[in-house]
């Protein structure tokens, strides 16, 4: 089987980065556009943009029999589905299958069972991996509440078919387990039309360490090391690492064969990556398992020097993994930013904008995957995330060294964005130190928030001065005082 | 000619004028002279304030100025005192909740007419993927609810709003 035409049913940074992979591999292609969308670098990219409409631009995107249309009437023999959207979605791989168009992922099988959390940790703990303690509520429906407080405090409430955070809940009393219990229920059914929930032990202070795994489809599976995603605001991680400054070698081995192990469980096909929860003693749990590629797969890509979007088309062309475990190498260390239009000082509210200027950073061991363009405008349309700078350093040091200064020359004007509240975590000594847990931003919240110099009088300066409206009344003003003859200061 | 400069929610009365050398912005803090040419890339200029000497990147929006400097963006609100005034509101903002994002309503749980305390739940909203309930700022009486079960809100729409306190 080959793919020559590669439909990718995504937008922003994400779709302009498959696509400079499928074009370099010579394949024609394509991307999504909704009606109302600002133009983006993947529209310049790809040789064909199909415009697709719903009532809001992310129902357009989430359309199924649209995107299958659109994807049969370009002659598209290949889907890529990007992160989010419909990546994850058994029911589109299902009607791609059905159209004939091969979609470069997982089975839509192996979909189903990792995206209900429950059935997947069932899969993973019945299989010898480790999962922490936990409370299944379709167990047994009438003792949920009783098995629940039987887990132990601190404990967290999930979706059974949840992700992403939403509907996440920590409980850390008795007395308030089963309001929370409503309450997430609530999120999961508008979230996920599934009330469907679990709950397992709160792990304090933990981390959250990932592995990517590439599988053939048949059984044969390879890992490309972990990825440390520690740094996380409302549950959403915005910086990442690799390597985890947290793992001994011994413990890197053990929990990348543990990931590899799950997913030749399932023989998975493609990109994937399984999530772990890592304890302070050095336990480690399973968490959940991505069928996707994921938001921070670059960092692995810059420490390994493998494109993992090109084993994705290889292993979608069935031509199975291009390297054995032993090839993969993790050089030196690669730091993503993720680039959001959001204010850091008031919670993370999303923020929107024209972009009156735009400078991203470049140079050795700087890469950035850019979902906007100068001119362009930020709108509540879609995720806040505009783009991803990824460093590559020998060393975490050096890493963090060119990140910072990478990130303050990342040029973004007209629209709130996180640059300088990323600088600050960088500079945080507990970042330098590695010592950092999924917490750390909301404990070091003020200090990362903290005003720096005051230099209002500089700024306000400039902001008079660059008022042609304001500048040309206080000439005519000055003029008429000079012809006056009266001008004397 | 006065600009009222805003950094950081804090406001700043100014006045601009030029001695005929050099631009002067008069501060309650005290006189800043001041020049600005633009140098090097798209938006770049060399800043000259009080001796001091500053490279920024800058971009003027119809509100708001960007300036990039030492690494850090800093927004800069800029109102002509003039057109505040003319476009003045009514109403003192204890008498209102206001969105703090833009979200949806998931319930209301007071009406018009309805006697409210300081604290008291009165609707439930979901904004950014979180629910937040948002209570009443005082001790008071409902006068309107805008939004029913169900509706969006932008950034900033008006939620709830109590009748004026009689003084």
């Amino acid at each position: 089987m080959t793919i020559s035409k590669l439909l990718v049913a995504n937008r922003g940074e994400i779709a302009a980065r498959v696509l400079r992979t499928a074009k370099a591999r010579g394949l024609a292609t394509a991307v999504l556009r909704h009606a109302t969308e600002q133009e983006g670098p993947a529209h310049l990219i790809a040789d064909e943009v199909v415009t697709i409409d719903g009532p809001t631009p992310v129902a357009a995107y989430l359309d199924i029999s649209q995107i299958v249309e659109a994807a049969k009437r370009i002659g598209a023999d290949a889907v890529h589905p990007g992160y989010g959207f419909l990546s994850e979605n058994a029911g589109f791989v299902a009607a791609l299958e059905k159209a004939g168009v091969t979609f470069v992922g997982p089975t839509s099988e192996v979909i189903d069972l990792m995206g209900d959390k429950v059935r997947a940790r069932a899969f993973v703990e019945e299989r010898g991996f480790p999962v922490a303690p936990s409370a299944i509520e379709d167990d047994d429906p009438a003792s949920f509440v009783e098995r629940a407080s039987a887990v132990g405090y601190p404990l967290l409430i999930k979706p059974s078919a949840g992700g992403g955070g939403k509907g996440m809940r920590v409980v850390r009393e008795d007395s308030t387990l089963e309001t929370e219990i409503e309450t997430a229920r609530r999120e999961g059914e508008r979230y996920f039309g599934d009330g469907r929930l679990f709950v397992e032990r709160y792990i304090e202070r933990p981390r959250h360490i990932e592995v990517q795994v590439m599988g053939d489809g048949q059984g044969n599976v390879v890992h490309f090391w972990e990825r440390e995603c520690s740094i996380q605001r409302r549950f959403q991680k915005i910086i990442e690492e690799t390597p985890s400054p947290a793992l001994t070698p011994g413990q890197r081995d053990e929990i990348c064969e543990t990931a590899a192990g799950i997913a030749r469980a399932v023989k998975y096909r493609g990109a994937g990556t399984v999530e772990f929860i890592y304890s302070r003693d050095g336990a480690f749990y399973f968490l959940e398992m991505n069928t996707r590629l994921q938001v921070e797969h670059p960092v692995t890509e810059l420490v390994t020097g493998f494109d993992l979007v090109a084993e994705q088309l290889r292993i979608a062309a069935g031509k199975g993994l291009s390297a054995a475990q032993a090839d993969i190498p993790q050089t030196g260390h690669s730091i993503e930013l993720r680039i959001c239009a959001e204010d850091a000082t008031t919670d993370f509210r999303p923020a929107i904008g024209d972009i009156l200027l735009l400078d991203e950073p470049m140079g050795e061991g700087i890469r950035v995957d850019s979902g906007i363009l100068d001119g362009g405008k930020v709108t509540t349309d879609f995720d806040p995330m505009l783009s991803k700078l990824i460093v590559h350093g020998p060393d975490r040091a050096q890493a963090i060294a060119r990140a910072r200064q990478a990130v303050q020359n990342y040029v973004v004007l007209g629209v709130t964005t996180n640059t300088g509240y990323l600088d600050a975590i960088l500079a945080h000594p507990d970042f330098a130190s590695g010592d950092v847990s999924t917490g750390f931003l909301a404990e070091q919240s003020e200090t990362l928030t903290a005003p720096g110099e005051d230099v209002s009088d500089l700024l306000m300066a400039a902001a008079a001065l660059s008022d042609e409206r304001l500048l040309s009344d206080v000439m005519q003003i000055s003029e008429m005082h000079r012809k006056m003859g009266g001008w004397r200061n | 000619m006065r600009r009222i400069l805003q950094i950081n929610g804090e406001e700043t009365e100014t006045w601009l004028v030029h001695d005929g050398a050099c631009f002067i912005l008069n501060t309650p803090d005290g006189a800043i002279h001041c020049q600005l040419e633009a140098a090097g890339a798209k938006g770049g200029h060399v800043l000259r304030a009080n001796g001091k000497v500053r490279e920024l990147r800058l971009a003027v929006g119809p509100d708001a100025t960007f300036v990039h400097m030492n690494g850090r963006v800093h927004e800069i609100g800029r109102i002509d005192p003039a057109e505040r005034l003319a476009g003045s509101d009514s109403g003192s903002s204890d008498d209102r909740v206001i969105a703090p994002m833009p979200g949806v309503v998931l319930s209301v749980a007071v009406k018009p007419g309805d006697q409210v305390n300081e604290g008291q739940p009165l609707l439930v909203i979901e904004s950014m993927k979180l629910e937040t309930t948002l209570t009443a700022p005082r001790d008071g009486v409902v006068a309107e609810m805008p939004f029913a079960e169900g509706d969006s809100f932008g950034l900033k729409d008006i939620l709830a709003q109590l009748a004026p306190e009689e003084e």
